[in-house]
């Protein structure tokens, strides 16, 4: 191939290109905290067996589960400023965006783990006289929560991608970084192979550890 | 609230996001199509006993699945034709990019599925002299599939909603109509909120499938 590789571009701008990575992971590292938070008050909704809580519910989940990232990103930077009448920086909104979106698949992610222990553990709860907050917080969700942490780190990796998102809105983030880099050095090339490379790194990496993680719980006999 | 909703351009330019529709159905379905068609092959790699066949492809299914799909799409669209020096139609590099990214999540649905069937069954067909070929389209694929069934409709389901992705590259689907119009009619509630629910109801409905099928899964299991 003709193509004179150079990846100089990439060290020099190595600086930015690792501060939009501590961006990256700070957006993503926020959504996904707050997202576990907005999946659980989803879920409690819709396991409160109240018609009144239960149907915003499944109407939230469903709606955030089947609309485009983008679309949810570009509605909360654009469209809701316009009602609200606050402009938001494109942080909060991503944060936003993101947060309500993975609280849904958090939400559905809690309601599988929750609707998989079996009837005799609420039935043998409820014959010791224990309340419906304390059967779920003493018996319930401690057995679900085993249950629930590899889809719950499959969907934290979901969420490090869809961050990648927050670039077309101007976030500063390892993809904005690297088109503004590549709009001074007109190096597509190196650039973004150079990104897709610290991404793999990081997701590659992350997906080892928790396996190993898991494997762990197994073997204490999850 | 003292906004006052204004849908009149919305709909008077309605066409415009109906045609951005097409767009987003067309691109969903070739590359679902061809995601399918280039996983087997792959998913068949992966789950090979061959050094030479196994490493290649479970790189490149762990290369897509661990990289953002819109990085994936700006190399295709920008970094591809720097290297080959062919300028790929927008068409093309979107509908790549995403048919990649889906072959290598079908891939591993293939392998677990092909996995999953009893080795009884292959080695059955093998008794009778079948070839590897017949034995898995005959013999094994058809157990398998409906067994794959439910994680193909949740990848499709994915990729619906990844199709929004191509509008970044400037194709004519039905996000990048949306922010043609908002920035033609500074209404930017209204043409996202009627863009959101153009997507949910495009999207919904392999949604219910899917819970169709998983329940049918359940009870059958």
């Amino acid at each position: 191939m003709a193509y004179q590789w150079d990846f100089s571009v990439v060290s020099r701008n190595w600086d930015a290109l690792l501060a939009g990575l501590g961006n990256t992971l700070l957006l993503s590292t926020a959504s996904i905290a707050t997202g576990a938070v907005v999946g659980m008050v989803l879920a409690g909704m819709r396991l409160s067996g109240r018609r009144l809580l239960a149907w915003p519910a499944v109407g939230v989940i469903e709606f955030f589960r089947n609309t485009p990232a983008l679309v949810q990103l570009f509605w909360i930077f654009y469209a809701l400023p316009v009602l609200i009448g606050v402009s938001l920086s494109s942080f909060v909104a991503a944060w936003i965006a993101f947060s309500i979106q993975s609280g849904a698949f958090f939400a559905e992610v809690y309601r599988g783990g929750i609707g998989s222990i079996e009837r005799g553990q609420w039935e043998a709860g409820r014959a010791v006289g224990m309340g419906r907050v304390t059967l779920m917080h003493r018996i319930i969700f401690p057995q679900a929560l085993r249950r629930m942490i590899p889809p719950m780190i499959e969907r934290s990796f979901e969420v490090v991608k869809t961050t990648a998102l927050a670039a077309t809105v101007a976030y500063a983030d390892l993809l904005y970084e690297a088109m503004s880099t590549i709009s001074k050095s007109y190096r597509p090339l190196e650039v973004y192979s150079a990104v897709a490379a610290i991404y793999f790194v990081v997701l590659f990496g992350a997906s080892l550890a928790a396996q190993s993680f898991e494997r762990v719980l197994k073997r204490r006999g999850a | 609230m003292s906004y006052t909703f204004d849908f009149s351009d919305v709909f008077s330019n309605i066409d415009l996001l109906l045609v951005g529709v097409r767009y987003t159905v067309l691109l969903w379905i070739v590359a679902f199509a061809f995601g399918m068609a280039v996983g087997l092959p792959l998913g068949l790699a992966r789950g090979s006993s061959r050094r030479l066949l196994h490493l290649p492809a479970t790189a490149y299914v762990e290369v897509f699945r661990n990289t953002p799909m819109l990085v994936q799409l700006l190399w295709f669209y920008y970094a591809f034709p720097t290297l080959t020096g062919w300028q790929v139609p927008t068409f093309v590099a979107a509908s790549a990019g995403l048919c990649l990214n889906t072959s290598a999540y079908c891939a591993e649905t293939f392998r677990a599925g092909l996995q999953a069937t009893g080795r009884g069954q292959y080695e059955a067909g093998r008794a009778l002299g079948m070839p590897e070929t017949t034995l898995l389209r005959r013999i094994i694929l058809p157990q398998a599939v409906s067994r794959m069934l439910p994680a193909f409709t949740n990848r499709a389901i994915e990729l619906g909603k990844m199709t929004a992705i191509a509008s970044v590259v400037t194709l004519p689907e039905l996000m990048y109509e949306a922010r043609i119009m908002t920035s033609n009619t500074y209404r930017p509630l209204e043409v996202f909120t009627v863009v959101a629910l153009i997507y949910f109801v495009t999207i919904y409905p392999v949604t219910l499938l899917s819970y169709w099928l998983e329940a049918r899964q359940r009870r059958s299991a």
